[in-house]
């Protein structure tokens, strides 16, 4: 399913949650709905969702607005998880999936199979308060995927996950991805949006900041970025001449160069105080893109327009 | 409709197995029968042994008849006498007061039950005393009043010159039977116990069941609006048919517990040989209680779904239920007078009809005008309580934090 959404707005009571944002998310792509909490990101989904009623602007599903058979073909996994506690794990899921529209017998066939893939099937009677917090998420993952969503929005997956089941939780993605489903998936965590986003979005005060494919993004950021490991103390690198902004961590560091200064400047005043390990030239993290991003946003105003292209050509 | 289906189907088996559900179940009967049932058997219970009655009789002609009286009249079921009588000496003053005082001792040390005080102007004002630790003994106390009319009254008959063979001869015992006419004339014997008795117990089913389900319904809304699984509800189906699934599966346990609380019902009175109520009856009550309870359901679902905490769920279901409760005070003055212009107003507000209706069925089925102006009335006060629920609904299902004020629900209400 292609879903296009343009110029969304939505207003609470004396806060604009919502406004302008537009993207576009194809059969086969990931994107990265990426944005500091309150940025308008879990708005947008619930709109998306049909759960809340944009203001201004348009939401279609393969080029047509929503209808109650739209319902049946998209998948959600809500930010804030929640199950009811006291019934049991496989009469829930097949529960949710009938609300999708699946007959009881594809359901409980279909929970098995999730339930034995997400190593959850000795728990299938349980009553789901007695899992633990990551397996209830892994739970409610299945029910977002289990009647074969085309569209599949999921508002922060990856949070609550040991990196075991955040794995199991990507691959899961990338074959769906494989299945030519269309993915939108939001998280505070760039690294996983780095891994798994073909496209990006990234949402602040309610306004698309910077989108795009993470390709072209990362391109248009990718001016002079070091990135180093080292031991030692590292803080007077925020100080360090010809760095333009630093991030600096326990053992690494990345660096965005100032215009006309040169790594090997760099290099070298580092070099004699610290006992390097590693220094290379990268492009910059998408951690370092969003900080810049949104701490531009936050300082200057008006602001400047960062957009990459907003609706620019996605990676072949 | 598929999904409406699925809705009433997991509230339906969710709600059926939960420990609220099965405790109403199980309790209603209980419930009934400890407070209708329990004090009429005490009350009839018969006493053990015998009790002492004292008696100081100033007139010194009155103690001895009503002792033979009370001795011969009332037995225990072992044969013994059920009372006895002790004739306290007094007929001088200074006597009078200690006998008082003597009989008052005995009383405290339990050897009496208690004793009467028979003055002398007895024959001109009939007014005796009863003096007793225990003053509710509701049987004794008829019983004593009752002897000591008659023997007052046989007093004065042979005052007047009566033969006293002749009193005993034209003495009436007297059994007053009622029997109620139905509609068409049958009649049947029932008493005034019997009636009250069904109404009561269609009034306790009613406030049971709306109480419940009420209750599992705004606990309901609670648990999905706090876990937020109402999200992934509402982005699965309308809340329209969310809304209309949960009416249903709800009104399904309610039947489901009405069919159990009828079976009990039939299984006891078949044993104890009770008359059934009547099949017309039985319908109607029928028709009444799930028009009562739809009403409720819609006004639970709007006065609950704004609801975020627990505390206020039972605030809100207990002032509802509340309403119920006004037809249980006004129970008893409706069966005297069954007719009266304040009882029909009040089967006239929507919120009272059916509890109004489970008294006045028994005592008298109202007129086919009436039934048939009551169940228009319902149904449409129960369209309109539930299209106000579901604009409520839909909005405040999915508020969380703040509660809406009744303002901004009325403006919800209004708007498309």
């Amino acid at each position: 399913m292609t879903l296009r959404i343009s110029n969304l707005r939505k207003d609470f009571s004396n806060v604009r949650a919502v406004d302008g944002v537009s993207f576009e998310v194809t059969p086969g792509e990931i994107l990265g709905l990426l944005g500091p909490n309150g940025a308008g990101k879990t708005t947008t989904i619930r709109i998306i969702l049909n759960i809340l009623q944009a203001d201004a602007g348009e939401v279609t599903y393969d080029g047509r607005p929503f209808s109650e058979e739209i319902r049946n073909t998209v998948g959600y996994l809500p930010e804030e998880r929640g199950l009811y506690r006291k019934y049991r794990l496989l009469e829930t899921i097949v529960y949710f999936a009938e609300l999708r529209g699946m007959a009881a017998g594809a359901a409980v066939t279909e929970a098995l199979r999730w339930l034995e893939r997400f190593s959850l099937l000795e728990y299938k009677n349980s009553r789901l308060e007695e899992l633990s917090k990551g397996n209830q998420q892994k739970v409610q993952v299945i029910i977002s995927i289990i009647h074969d969503p085309q569209l599949i929005v999921l508002d922060e997956p990856f949070t609550g996950l040991d990196p075991v089941n955040q794995i199991l939780l990507k691959d899961v993605l990338l074959e769906l991805r494989r299945n030519k489903k269309a993915i939108i998936f939001s998280t505070h965590q760039m690294e996983q949006a780095e891994k798994l986003s073909d496209t990006i979005c990234l949402i602040n005060k309610g306004r698309v900041i910077l989108s795009g494919s993470l390709r072209d993004v990362k391109r248009q950021h990718g001016r002079n970025t070091v990135r180093l490991e080292f031991t030692g103390d590292a803080s007077f690198l925020h100080t360090l001449a010809g760095v333009r902004k630093a991030l600096v961590y326990q053992n690494t560091a990345e660096l965005d160069l100032s215009d006309g200064a040169t790594p090997q400047q760099v290099l070298a005043q580092v070099l004699s105080r610290v006992e390097l390990r590693r220094f290379e030239l990268v492009e910059p993290s998408l951690q370092s893109i969003f900080l810049e991003a949104v701490g531009a946003r936050v300082e200057e105003t008006p602001p400047p327009p960062l957009t990459v292209a907003a609706g620019s050509e996605k990676a072949p | 409709m598929k999904k409406i289906l699925a809705v009433a189907k997991w509230e339906y088996l969710q709600k059926l197995r939960s420990k609220a559900f099965l405790v109403s179940l199980f309790l209603m009967p209980v419930i009934i029968v400890a407070f209708g049932v329990l004090p009429t058997i005490f009350a009839t219970t018969e006493d053990k042994d015998t009790k002492v009655i004292g008696v100081i009789d100033q007139t010194g002609v009155v103690a001895r008849p009503l002792a033979s009286r009370m001795e011969s009249l009332y037995r225990l079921s072992n044969g013994q006498p059920n009372y006895l009588v002790h004739i306290i000496a007094g007929s001088s003053d200074m006597d009078f007061q200690q006998a008082i005082a003597s009989a008052t001792d005995q009383v405290v040390r339990n050897e009496m039950e208690g004793y009467c005080i028979i003055r002398d102007n007895i024959m001109s004002d009939s007014v005796v005393e009863y003096r007793s630790r225990n003053v509710g003994d509701f049987r004794l106390l008829t019983r004593l009043e009752g002897s000591l009319r008659n023997v007052l009254q046989e007093r004065r008959l042979i005052q007047r010159g009566l033969d006293s063979r002749l009193l005993s001869e034209l003495r009436v015992p007297m059994d007053l039977r009622t029997i109620k006419i139905g509609k068409s004339g049958e009649t049947e014997e029932a008493g005034f116990a019997t009636v009250w008795f069904t109404a009561y117990i269609f009034l306790m089913m009613l406030l049971f069941m709306v109480q419940t389900s009420g209750q599992l319904l705004v606990r309901s809304f609670i648990e999905e609006k706090s876990n937020r699984i109402v999200e992934v509800l509402v982005s699965s189906c309308s809340p329209t048919n969310l809304m209309a699934g949960k009416v249903l599966g709800l009104s399904a346990l309610g039947l489901t517990q009405l069919g159990f609380w009828g079976l009990i019902g039939i299984a006891v009175s078949a044993q104890y040989g009770l008359h059934g109520i009547a099949p017309e009856q039985a319908a109607l009550q029928f028709v009444y209680f799930i028009l009562g309870y739809l009403l409720y359901a819609a006004l639970f679902i709007a006065a609950g779904s704004p609801l975020t905490t627990e505390q206020e769920a039972q605030q809100v279901t207990s002032y509802l239920v509340l309403i119920l409760i006004i037809p249980l005070v006004i129970a008893l003055p409706a069966m005297q007078n069954p007719n009266a212009a304040w009882i029909k107003v009040l089967t006239f507000i929507p919120l009272l009809t059916a509890p109004m209706m489970a008294v006045r069925i028994p005592i008298q089925i109202p007129s086919a005008t009436e039934l048939v102006l009551t169940i228009a009335l319902m149904l449409a006060s129960i369209y309109a309580a539930m299209w106000v629920a579901g604009r409520v609904f839909r909005v405040a299902i999915l508020a969380t934090g703040k509660r809406l004020s009744i303002g901004e629900m009325l403006r919800l209400v209004r708007a498309d």
